[in-house]
C-alpha cells in the first residue's frame, strides 16, 4: 500500500525539469541535492559530505523570550548583584555552587551532575556589539548570525546547508514544532518540520486515493525559475513580513515532494525505536524525547532544532524561571542518559541560546526587563568542560544603559561548532572569519 | 497616484478574487452575485458593511463579572491551600469554555455572517497587535478587544491606536497596567513603536524611555475590568520623544507617533501585504500612503482605493497568496457549503496549523505567507480536508491541546469521543447536470474550490481515479473533493 519514493520517479524529474534547465530554487530539495551531489563529486569539495549515519550531531536548544542570565549563572558573591537586586537575587544558599564566585541556579540539578561529569560548557558573557532590545530583532540577530546594523534573511543554519551540506536529504535539519525557525531560511531551502511522527503522513482511504494523492504531489512548476536564486527563498522583510520570489504555490510543491519524502522515513523510525531513558512530561522534554528516537534510528540529520519558550519574565520570575530551568536541565540530563544508553552521546552536541539576557536591576514587578548578555550552554562528550570567557562586570560604572557588557561575541562560538565540531569552514557561513571559540 | 481596475476588466475571476481577499471566499453563487454588480458597487456591498443589520447576539458571559473578580481576589487572599487551588482551578476552567466559545463565536461570524469584510479587518487586527489570552487569561477581555476592532477596524488611525492603547486586554497584554511613575515599565512604549506604528530603526531607545514616562497613568481597574486614568501614577515632568520637549502623557505620545511621516507607510504596507498578499514597492505603498494621508489617516477610504486598484488585480498577486490555517478553514466551509466544525475540533485544528485564534505566538503576530506551511503543516491540511470533508474526526492527540500539563489534553480528546462532523453534502454542491459525467464533476468541483482550471496533469490524474469507479458513488465524489484539497493548489488563494 505504501509507495516508495523510488529512484525511477527520481530520474523522471530530474529528466523533465533539472537536466532541462539550471538548478532551480523551486526543485524539490532532495532531487535538486542528488544531482548537486553527482556534481560535487566529480568536483573537488573542500568540505565534508554532510551525509552518513556516523557523522557528528548538533541540537539547538531556542530557550525564547529572553533568558535572565544572571539568575541562571549566578555571581551569588558578587555585591553589585545583590544590591541590583534585593528582591530576587539568589542567596548563595539557593546555588549550586561551582566555584567561589558563580553558581548555577539551583532548579539545575541535571546541569550540574554534566557539569562535575565534564559534560558541560558554560561560556560566560556572550552577546554582539550594539545590543538590541527588541525581541525580534534580537532572535533574528542570534537566527542570522547577522551585525546589529544590517539585516540578513537567511540564517546561519540554512547557509551552513547550502555551503555544507550538498546532496543531503531534507531530513538533513529537522525542526521539531510547527514552524520553521529563521535560522533555516536559505538560498535553497532544507529541513523538516513535524511535532508528532504519527500524524505526519497523508491518510488516505484506499490505495487509489494514496496513489492519486502522490501523484497530485509530484511536480507542478507554474513559473519559470529566477535567475538569481539567493533572493528566492523564504525572506523575512525587517518589518517582519514574510515574502517570496518565485509563485506561492512553488514553494509549496517543493514542500510537499519533501513531506511525502520524509514522512515514510520518520514513521519507520520512531516505529521502531524506544527511548531508554524517563524524560519529563514537558513539552521539551518531548522534543528531546523523539529527537533522541530519530538519532538512534539513524536519520541522516546534522542539526536538530528544539526549543522552550516562556523567559520572558517581566513579572514574578522566580518561580517561572524556577521551572523552566528545571524543565531545561531535567529534560537535557535525560537526553544524555539515552543517547548513552543508545552509545550516541559521542555524536552530539547540544548548544542553548536565548536572544538576550536581562537587566541587572530588578523591576519593580518582581521581574526583570529586556537585557543584553547571557551565557549560553554546550553539551556532550566531548565539550571543553568548566567555564569559558569570564563573568562580565556588574559595576555600575562598566555597564551600559544598565546592561552587562559581552565579552564573547555569539559568533565566535558559532564558529567554533561550525570548525570544531561541523567540520566545515566558518566564515563562508558567518559572512567573515570570527575565532572560534574551543569548545570541542 | 493609484490607477483604478478598468470595468471592462471585471469578471467573475476578479470578483472571486476580491471575495477571497476582501471576505473569505464562496460558493459560485455568492461569486457571481458580486460579479453582476460591477467593480465599484461591489466593493461598496462589502466595505459599506454599516448598511447590513448583523444581529449576531454577544455571548451571554461577556459583560465585566464584579463577582468573579471578587472571588479571584478572595482566593489570592486565602490562607487555606486547598480552597485556593480549588477556586483558582474552578476559574481556569471557566476561562477555557469561555475562550473556546470566543473562538467559534468567531469563526461562525466569519463563516457565515453578512459581514466577511468587517471579520477580515477585525482579523488583521488581532494579527497585528497580538494579544494572547495565554498572558491575558480574561475571555471576557479577549472579547472586548475584538469589538473594538470590529467597532473601529476601519476608522481613524490615532483613535484606533489610543483606544487599543487603553483596552484592558492590551493594558495586560504589554504590561502597561503595571507601569508606575517611578518605575516606567517600557513594554508599550516600545511595542506601539516598533510593531504596531513605526517600525524598527523610526525611534530611538531615549524615545522608548520616555514614551513609557509619559503613558504613565494609563492603567487597568481589575475591580470593574476597564481601563482607568491614575493621576497619581502618571509622572508630570517633562519629556522628549522624537525631538520635542512637552509635559506629554499617552494621548500626545499616540498622536505624535500617527503625525510621522513613516505612521501612514508603515501601516499601509501592512495593510497591502495582508490583502494582497505581497510587500508593497515603494513607489506602490507611495500612492498608499498618500490615499491615507489625504483621507484624514482613515482606514475605510484606503481600503476602498485599494480594493478597486488595477494593482490589486495584477497576475502576481492573484491566486499567489498562502491561506492562513483560518482563511484555508473558514473558506473550506464557505466554498463547500458545510458546517463549521465543533469548536473542540476547530481549536484544534487551527491549533495544529499554526494560528490558534486569540493565542497569536507572540507580540510580532503570525509570520504568515509562506511560513504557514511546512512539511508538517501541509499534511496536516490535506488530512483536515479528508475530515471536514467526509465528516471524520481530524488526527488529533493530546498534544495538539496545550502543553499546560498533560490533564487538559486527556480531557480534550475524552471530550472528542463525543463531537460529531457534518461532513459536505454532494447535492449540495453539485446539481444533476454537473454530475453527468467525470468530466463535467471534476470542472464543476474545479470552479467551486480554485474558480479556475487546474493543469491537464491534475486534471488527468483525477479523471483517472475517477475511471476506475464503476459506479460513481456519493463517498467518491468525496474523495476527489478531498484529493482536491490535497494539492499545493488549493494552499493560494
Amino acid at each position: 500500500m505504501k509507495k516508495e519514493f523510488t529512484l525511477q520517479t527520481r530520474r523522471e524529474f530530474l529528466r523533465r525539469t533539472v537536466l532541462g534547465s539550471s538548478l532551480a530554487w523551486t526543485v524539490p530539495a532532495f532531487l535538486a541535492n542528488t544531482f548537486s551531489a553527482l556534481q560535487a563529486e566529480a568536483a573537488d569539495s573542500a568540505t565534508q559530505t554532510a551525509t552518513g549515519k556516523d557523522a557528528s550531531i548538533l541540537v539547538v536548544l531556542q530557550m525564547a523570550g529572553g533568558n535572565d542570565g544572571l539568575n541562571t549563572v549566578v555571581p551569588y558573591a558578587n555585591d553589585f548583584y545583590h544590591r541590583a537586586r534585593p528582591k530576587i537575587g539568589l542567596k548563595p544558599a539557593d546555588v549550586l555552587k561551582i566555584n567561589d564566585a558563580v553558581g548555577l541556579h539551583s532548579a539545575m540539578k541535571g546541569f550540574k551532575e554534566l557539569y562535575d561529569a565534564g559534560q558541560l560548557s558554560v561560556i560566560q558573557g556572550v552577546g554582539y556589539p550594539n545590543p538590541n532590545r527588541s525581541h525580534f530583532r534580537s532572535t533574528e540577530i542570534w537566527q542570522t548570525a547577522s551585525d546589529a546594523n544590517y539585516i540578513e534573511k537567511r540564517g546561519w543554519i540554512g547557509r551552513y546547508f547550502d555551503n555544507a551540506c550538498p546532496g543531503a536529504d531534507p531530513t538533513v535539519g529537522v525542526t521539531i514544532g510547527s514552524q520553521l525557525p529563521q535560522a533555516f531560511f536559505a538560498s535553497k531551502p532544507k529541513g523538516i518540520v513535524f511535532s508528532n511522527p504519527q500524524n505526519y503522513r497523508f491518510l488516505a482511504n484506499g490505495a487509489a486515493t494514496e496513489e492519486s494523492y502522490r501523484k497530485l504531489n509530484e511536480l507542478e512548476m507554474s513559473s519559470p525559475a529566477p535567475e538569481d536564486n539567493s533572493g528566492g527563498s523564504i525572506a523575512m522583510l525587517p518589518a517582519g513580513m514574510p515574502m517570496t520570489g518565485g509563485r506561492a504555490v512553488d514553494f509549496i510543491s517543493r514542500t510537499a515532494m519533501d513531506a511525502q519524502h520524509s514522512s515514510d522515513q520518520v514513521r519507520a523510525i520512531a516505529a521502531r525505536v524506544q527511548n531508554q531513558a524517563e524524560y519529563p512530561a514537558s513539552q521539551l522534554g518531548g522534543e528531546l524525547k523523539l529527537v533522541a528516537k530519530l538519532i538512534g534510528g539513524g536519520l541522516p540529520t546534522r542539526i536538530y532544532y528544539v526549543s522552550q519558550g516562556g523567559y520572558d519574565t517581566h513579572t514574578n520570575q522566580i518561580g517561572s524561571q524556577q521551572r523552566l530551568l528545571g524543565d531545561l536541565a531535567d529534560s537535557v540530563k535525560a537526553f544524555t542518559t539515552d543517547l548513552k544508553a543508545q552509545g550516541n552521546m559521542g555524536r552530539v552536541l547540544v548548544m542553548t541560546f536565548s536572544e538576550f539576557g536581562r537587566r541587572v536591576s530588578e523591576n519593580a514587578n518582581g521581574g526583570t526587563d529586556h537585557g543584553a548578555a547571557a551565557p549560553m550552554f554546550i553539551i556532550g562528550n566531548k565539550v571543553k568542560a568548566g567555564l569559558l570567557g569570564h563573568y562580565p562586570s556588574l559595576a555600575p560604572q562598566d555597564l551600559y544603559q544598565g546592561d552587562i557588557k559581552y565579552n564573547v561575541d555569539f559568533r565566535s562560538v558559532y564558529a567554533g561548532v561550525l570548525e570544531n565540531w561541523l567540520k566545515t569552514k566558518s566564515a563562508p557561513i558567518l559572512g567573515r572569519q570570527f575565532a572560534p571559540l574551543p569548545v570541542v | 497616484m493609484l490607477k483604478p481596475l478598468s470595468s471592462a476588466q471585471w469578471d467573475f475571476a476578479k470578483a472571486a478574487h476580491l471575495l477571497n481577499r476582501a471576505g473569505f471566499g464562496g460558493s459560485p453563487a455568492e461569486i457571481q452575485k458580486l460579479a453582476d454588480l460591477g467593480l465599484d458597487r461591489a466593493v461598496a456591498h462589502l466595505l459599506d458593511y454599516e448598511n447590513i443589520p448583523d444581529p449576531t447576539p454577544k455571548p451571554d458571559w461577556a459583560k465585566p463579572d464584579p463577582e468573579r473578580m471578587a472571588k479571584i481576589q478572595q482566593a489570592i487572599r486565602s490562607n487555606n491551600a486547598e480552597e485556593k487551588r480549588q477556586m483558582i482551578q474552578e476559574q481556569q476552567q471557566i476561562q477555557r469554555r469561555h475562550i473556546m466559545e470566543l473562538r467559534n463565536w468567531w469563526l461562525a461570524r466569519m463563516a457565515s455572517g453578512p459581514r466577511p469584510f468587517q471579520e477580515k479587518m477585525t482579523l488583521f487586527w488581532h494579527g497585528h497587535f497580538a494579544t494572547s489570552v495565554d498572558k491575558v487569561r480574561d475571555a471576557y477581555f479577549m472579547w472586548r478587544q475584538n469589538e473594538l476592532f470590529r467597532r473601529l477596524g476601519t476608522g481613524n488611525w490615532q483613535k484606533l491606536l489610543i483606544e487599543v492603547g487603553k483596552d484592558p486586554a492590551m493594558l495586560v497584554w504589554l504590561d502597561q497596567a503595571q507601569s508606575r511613575k517611578d518605575h516606567p515599565n517600557e513594554n508599550f512604549a516600545r511595542e506601539v513603536m516598533e510593531l504596531f506604528a513605526l517600525g524598527e530603526g523610526h525611534y530611538t531607545e531615549h524615545d522608548i524611555t520616555e514614551a513609557a514616562r509619559a503613558l504613565t497613568g494609563w492603567s487597568l481597574d481589575r475591580q470593574n475590568e476597564c481601563y482607568t486614568y491614575r493621576p497619581f501614577s502618571h509622572d508630570n515632568s517633562d519629556k522628549t520623544i522624537f525631538g520635542q520637549t512637552g509635559n506629554f502623557d499617552g494621548d500626545d505620545f499616540i498622536g505624535m507617533i500617527v503625525a510621522q511621516p513613516q505612521a501612514a507607510r508603515f501601516i499601509t504596507a501592512k495593510i497591502w501585504n495582508f490583502f494582497a498578499g505581497q510587500v508593497p514597492s515603494e513607489v506602490l505603498n507611495a500612492d498608499l500612503a498618500a490615499v491615507f494621508r489625504a483621507n484624514g489617516s482613515n482606514f475605510k477610504p484606503l481600503l476602498r482605493a485599494l480594493f478597486r486598484s488595477a494593482a490589486f488585480y495584477a497576475p502576481d498577486i492573484v491566486r499567489n497568496q498562502v491561506k492562513s490555517p483560518v482563511q484555508w478553514l473558514v473558506n473550506s466551509v464557505r466554498v463547500l457549503e458545510c458546517e463549521l466544525p465543533p469548536p473542540l475540533v476547530s481549536w484544534g485544528m487551527l491549533r495544529q496549523l499554526g494560528q490558534d485564534l486569540f493565542a497569536p505566538p507572540n507580540v510580532k503576530g503570525w509570520d504568515g505567507g509562506i511560513t504557514w506551511i511546512t512539511t508538517n503543516s501541509l499534511l496536516t491540511r490535506y488530512n483536515d480536508a479528508q475530515a471536514l470533508v467526509e465528516g471524520q474526526l481530524p488526527p488529533l492527540s493530546a498534544g495538539d491541546f496545550g502543553n499546560k500539563g498533560k490533564t487538559n489534553g486527556q480531557k480534550a480528546m475524552k471530550a472528542l469521543q463525543r463531537v460529531r462532523m457534518g461532513g459536505v453534502k454532494v447535492e449540495k454542491i453539485l446539481t444533476p447536470e454537473e454530475r453527468t459525467d467525470k468530466d463535467t464533476i471534476v470542472a464543476a468541483l474545479e470552479h467551486r474550490l480554485f474558480q479556475t482550471r487546474l493543469s491537464s496533469e491534475h486534471e488527468q490524474t483525477l479523471s483517472e481515479f475517477l475511471d476506475a469507479k464503476t459506479n460513481l458513488s456519493n463517498a467518491d465524489i468525496l474523495t476527489t473533493i478531498h484529493l482536491m484539497m490535497s494539492t499545493p493548489e488549493y494552499q493560494v488563494t
